[in-house]
């Protein structure tokens, strides 16, 4: 078995991956906390970073010496003991999902963490921003290691306490530029605008909605299966122990966690309103990795269930499902993307998209196999660094403009050429124009796609192609809004060198992603370049190029339906209406509830007590007289009931 | 040897509690704390090292009472641990807490010197702690029972003395609800104890359906469950905090440990009315969680919280030897989110000058960032992040699939109880300390009203990793006889 392979030093490199970012923040959370506040604490998040920077080297060093990097190759697994009793260890996985995924978690954190030193520099809350930050890294690369679910779910909770924690960071709600939405704008009684504490407080009560049935899930895994390590435990035959419902429910119940956690729909305002956070959080978790976290879970559950091999009827209903939620969830978030008026709230909802395709994609698997969790794989890398750099553009044209709605002309693409060709890097090489990065992989997705027409026809394919013309629309928009065609906007120009170097290096990893897709002659990149060089393959991009023209020459169409999509197709109502105006109704009637059980205990209780004591001490008033008016009153009583009952003839 | 050592430590703080008075505050307040660290180490020691329980026979009586004996298992180290470590904490805390109580009565001209109040109150307090302590130690239920007693008699006096609004009538109430407990529970043991002939738990054979039915009544009444569950708002929010921090994180669960003792002995009742049972927690969770919504002032809104979570014991009862599991866990877990989070109530009352009205509480964390952090760790503790808590949820969630398998119906409740607790606890956090701050000075406060509650969030997250929670977990599994399913 693969646990036989030699690991020097293991328990202490995993110690350092999880730890040193986490301890690194320790200094600057609790100089942070000292009041008076010493000066120098504002130098400290030189430490959180090289703390990131430490993480970085050892998912480096995993990533290229444990194991071999391929799709084929046999998992290695670490076990460090929890709670062996009850066979629940600390399970350590590493394969090709998990490698990956750990190496770019950590050099996103890394050059985000970079950024972030120049951008949080004046920022009134550093001590809690590094620590959520690291302590958000740590329980990232928690949950992609791992390979037991209870210990993922620690690194799952990690991650929501995170996001509850960064996108909340400006507690006070007093800066205009850290809310989403028009200032004082309504919409059928209903504010359309978030504060940074509506925000983290809508995100935490979505997620837990879909962490406890996860929790729930894992539970009843434990209680079925006695174990919990996912490449462990028998996927072939819980349909047989619990049935076709039963595997459904649980299932089911499982992808509530990463369906809620990649806002998919029904779950999908939370993300939108997440933008209330410091940008860093938004290109870190809500572009790149936390969001992603929903998907590689689901990538990583298929790629041990294998449910191409067993196809089994439970499973199969499961797969339709992800995949056209996936599907239904990627158009929505793109039509909402084309008519965002917020550079932030744009590519939150472009965000919300690609993971809906990613869904599809490592659904698909259920009928074409593992070369679709692959494409789902390399596509939500790709996704992660453009992503992360049109994030960090943003970022840095919000510090500059002192203005998150999309604005621009060829003055600023001047004056900040660097975040120019980032954009026009990040924004080209991710909408699939050929020969660009994401064009092989959404080849290679195409294809998926089109293996499904025995199933569904078309329509999966349909799908897929007016997503990505509509999703490369509206990367031409934010290209044309932010840099030629936007309102004039003033431009206050200060240092930015270390955030241009921070985005610069993430999109040049996408000309490194290319370079490797063109030239390794490995799985699955020759599958990406044969499919990309089909014409039909080469027809879906020369949509997506005109789509992107398009998008980039006529920015901005004024139409009631763009409205509609630019207010998110009023899907706030559910999270801002609907629910809490059931929970309140319920938290009314259990209100009276209290009042009357507290009125009868309390009050109508004592008080009947005190009428009977006054009843009975009018009775027993010490007079003789009365005594015998009892004792007559009795006597009587008892000769009407004798003579009723006829003892008295 | 470790007998030995073991019964010292349990006496360490039942001697202190006779001297106590004779100590000025401070020294008092640090003896106190230490009286109650002491066999705290002695139970974290216990659980690392041995999942053998320990008896210790003190006497024996005629029947119906049986042989009096000292029982220290796993269970009662983790829940011995539990009240050692919070009655540790909240002592430091009392000092600031109860002295700026005094300070606010002496200036009524309700009490006439602190110092002389402090030496009752460290009297009452030790008593109130330390017959908590003794009580999990027991070994013969007529002996639990007069622990139970003195913990009621003792709360009672400090909120009758020092309690907040209509203390003396609050105290009253407080006093005959849990008597109506008390009294269920003892007519329930003696009825035990004339069956079996003897009311130890090594010897008592089978409990008696009366006897289980009025034990579990009582215990509802002081658990508790929805309808009886009203008295608890009152006496929590009306508490001085010191004692409420101790009321809601221990006593009331201490009803699920006599539950918990007994079924350990004969499941029948449970068993039997299983469905009914776990329909009325679910019921009363969910009830008390939507309560919590509706409260305005931070300490009733904690009560209710209480209620919510005991609710979680009771489910946990009904789901076989995991949610026995689940029982322990989600004590120690609501114990510790419970005390720092009435302690950082305490906090804002004793800074603000008696502010507990969350209508004017907003953005508090500009002003109290360490008692606003404090107040999150304690939230993710009662909903299972990060903390102990979670192994409690988990356990319940395993039991729930091992007794009811895939019901729909008994899922989604569940499920649905442990979201509202996310629901509510962070609901509260945005509403107390996060937004627009309410335009207060920063106080300087004293570092016993915050240092503690940091004490017991350490070990809140300590117990989900090794070496605790390996130690915990095996040495639980051992004592409920969970059995060789896993490998």
């Amino acid at each position: 078995m693969s646990e036989m392979v030699e690991l020097p030093m293991m328990a202490e490199l995993l110690a350092l991956l999880f730890f040193t970012p986490i301890l690194a923040s320790f200094p600057i959370a609790i100089a942070w906390g000292m009041h008076p506040r010493p000066e120098w604490a504002r130098k400290l998040p030189v430490l959180s970073v090289a703390g990131l920077f430490v993480s970085l080297c050892v998912a480096l060093y995993i990533l290229f010496n444990v194991g071999e990097l391929s799709p084929e190759a046999e998992p290695i697994r670490y076990t460090i003991q929890w709670i062996p009793e009850f066979n629940i260890n600390f399970v350590f996985i590493f394969d090709y999902l998990s490698k990956l995924m750990g190496a770019l978690t950590a050099v996103i954190a890394f050059l985000i963490g970079v950024y972030g030193l120049e951008y949080m520099r004046d920022d009134y809350r550093l001590g809690w921003y590094w620590f959520f930050f690291n302590l958000f890294t740590a329980s990232m690369l928690l949950v992609v290691y791992s390979d037991n679910l209870l210990m993922l779910l620690i690194g799952w909770e990690g991650l929501g306490i995170a996001s509850w924690g960064l996108i909340g960071h400006w507690f006070r709600d007093d800066d205009e530029l850290s809310y989403v939405g028009i200032l004082k704008r309504k919409v059928a009684g209903l504010n359309m605008f978030w504060s940074p504490s509506t925000g983290g407080w809508r995100a935490i009560s979505t997620i837990r909605v879909g962490d406890m049935p996860m929790f729930f899930a894992i539970g009843a895994l434990f209680a079925l299966t006695g174990t919990l390590n996912i490449s462990e435990i028998p996927w072939a035959g819980l349909e047989e122990k619990i049935g076709v419902a039963g595997v459904v429910i649980l299932l089911v119940a499982f992808l509530m966690g990463p369906f809620t956690k990649s806002a998919q729909l029904p779950f999908s305002e939370w993300l939108m309103t997440a933008m209330t956070g410091p940008t860093t959080v938004s290109a870190l978790l809500h572009s790149a990795t936390m969001v992603a976290a929903g998907t590689y879970v689901f990538m990583r559950l298929s790629w041990y269930i294998q449910p191409w091999e067993l196809h089994l009827e439970g499973y199969e209903y499961v797969y339709i499902l992800v995949l056209f939620l996936g599907l239904v969830s990627s158009l929505y978030a793109a039509l909402v993307a084309t008519s965002s008026l917020e550079r932030k709230v744009l590519l939150a909802a472009s965000t919300m998209s690609s993971l809906g395709l990613m869904f599809a994609s490592a659904a698909a698997s259920y009928w074409v196999g593992k070369f679709a969790v692959l494409v789902a794989f390399w596509y939500l890398i790709t996704h992660a660094f453009a992503k992360a750099s049109l994030f960090l553009v943003a970022g840095h044209l919000i510090h500059e403009t002192h203005d998150r709605f999309l604005g621009g002309d060829t003055e600023v693409a001047r004056k900040l050429k660097w975040a120019f060709v980032a954009t026009v890097i990040a924004t080209i090489f991710l909408s699939g124009i050929p020969p660009f990065t994401a064009y092989w992989i959404k080849s290679g997705m195409d294809g998926v796609m089109h293996h499904l027409e025995h199933e569904f026809g078309l329509l999966p394919l349909a799908l897929l192609v007016t997503i990505s013309a509509i999703y490369s629309g509206f990367l031409g928009k934010f290209l044309s809004m932010n840099f030629f065609k936007g309102k004039k906007v003033h431009l206050h120009l200060h240092g930015g060198g270390i955030m241009s170097a921070a985005y610069l290096a993430m999109v040049s990893m996408l000309l490194v992603i290319l370079a490797v897709i063109l030239t390794s002659p490995e799985e699955p990149f020759s599958e990406f370049v044969e499919e990309g060089l089909m014409a039909s393959s080469f027809a879906v991009g020369m949509i997506v190029l005109v789509a992107y023209a398009f998008g980039f020459f006529k920015p901005q169409i004024k139409s009631p339906l763009g409205q509609f999509f630019g207010d998110r197709m009023y899907m706030m109502f559910l999270n801002d209406y609907i629910v809490p105006k059931i929970g309140w109704a319920i938290a009314k009637v259990v209100d009276y509830g209290n009042r009357l059980i507290d009125f009868t205990c309390h009050q109508a209780i004592p008080r009947m007590f005190e009428i009977c004591s006054y009843g009975v001490r009018f009775i027993q008033n010490g007079r003789l007289e009365r005594y015998l008016q009892i004792v007559v009153g009795f006597v009587m009583l008892i000769v009407v009931v004798a003579v009723a009952a006829g003892w008295i003839a | 040897m470790s007998a030995e050592v073991l019964v010292i430590s349990l006496l360490t703080p039942l001697i202190v509690t006779f001297i106590l008075p004779a100590f000025r505050p401070k020294a008092a307040t640090w003896i106190s704390a230490v009286s109650f660290l002491i066999p705290m180490v002695v139970t974290l020691g216990l659980l690392l090292t041995t999942k053998e329980s320990i008896v210790v026979p003190v006497m024996d009586l005629p029947s119906p009472v049986g042989e009096f004996y000292l029982l220290a298992d796993p269970i009662s180290n983790a829940f011995g641990f539990t009240i050692c470590l919070v009655s540790a904490m909240v002592a430091l805390y009392s000092l600031p807490y109860m002295k700026h109580r005094f300070e606010e009565m002496l200036h009524d001209g309700e009490i006439k010197s602190i110092e002389w109040e402090f030496r009752k109150y460290w009297f009452l307090y030790n008593l109130y702690a330390v017959a908590m302590l003794w009580l999990v130690y027991a070994g013969n239920f007529i002996l639990l029972y007069i622990f139970l007693e003195i913990s009621l008699l003792a709360s009672f006096l400090l909120i009758y003395m020092y309690g907040y609004g209509n203390r003396q009538w609050v105290a009253v109430l407080y006093f005959v609800w849990t008597h109506i407990a008390g009294v269920l529970a003892l007519l329930g043991i003696l009825i035990i104890g004339f069956e079996n002939g003897t009311a130890a738990f090594n010897a008592v054979k089978a409990v008696g359906f009366t006897a289980w039915l009025l034990i579990f009544l009582g215990m509802l009444v002081k658990l508790p469950g929805l309808g009886p569950h009203i008295w608890l708002p009152w006496a929590h929010a009306e508490a001085p905090t010191p004692v409420s921090a101790l009321l809601s994180p221990l006593t009331v669960g201490l009803a699920g440990y006599v539950l918990l003792r007994v079924y350990m002995i004969d499941s029948s009742f449970i068993e039997q009315y299983r469905d009914i049972i776990i329909a009325y927690a679910i019921i009363s969770s969910i009830y008390a969680g939507f309560s919590v919504f509706k409260q305005k002032d931070y300490k009733r809104l904690l009560a209710y919280s209480t209620v919510s979570q005991m609710g979680y014991v009771l489910i946990a009862l009904c789901l076989g030897s995991y949610g026995l599991l689940g029982v322990v866990i989600q004590y120690i877990s609501h114990a510790f989110g419970k005390s720092i989070l009435f302690m950082t109530a305490g906090a804002i009352i004793a800074s603000f000058h008696g502010l507990r009205d969350i209508n004017k509480m907003s953005g508090m964390h500009e002003y109290i960032p360490t008692i606003a952090n404090a107040a999150l760790l304690g939230f993710m503790t009662l909903s299972g992040i990060l903390t102990i808590g979670m192994f409690g949820e988990f356990y319940i969630l395993a039991g729930l699939t091992k007794i009811y398998g895939f019901n729909l119906a008994v899922i989604l409740a569940v499920v649905f109880v442990f979201i509202l607790s996310g629901l509510y606890s962070f609901y509260t956090m945005k509403v107390i300390y996060y937004g627009k701050p309410a335009g207060y000075e920063r106080p300087k406060f004293s570092r016993l009203l915050d240092a503690p509650l940091y004490v017991v969030a350490f070990f809140s997250v300590a117990f989900i990793f090794p070496p605790l929670a390996t130690a915990l977990l095996s040495g639980l599994k051992v004592a409920l006889g969970i059995g060789g399913v896993m490998p």
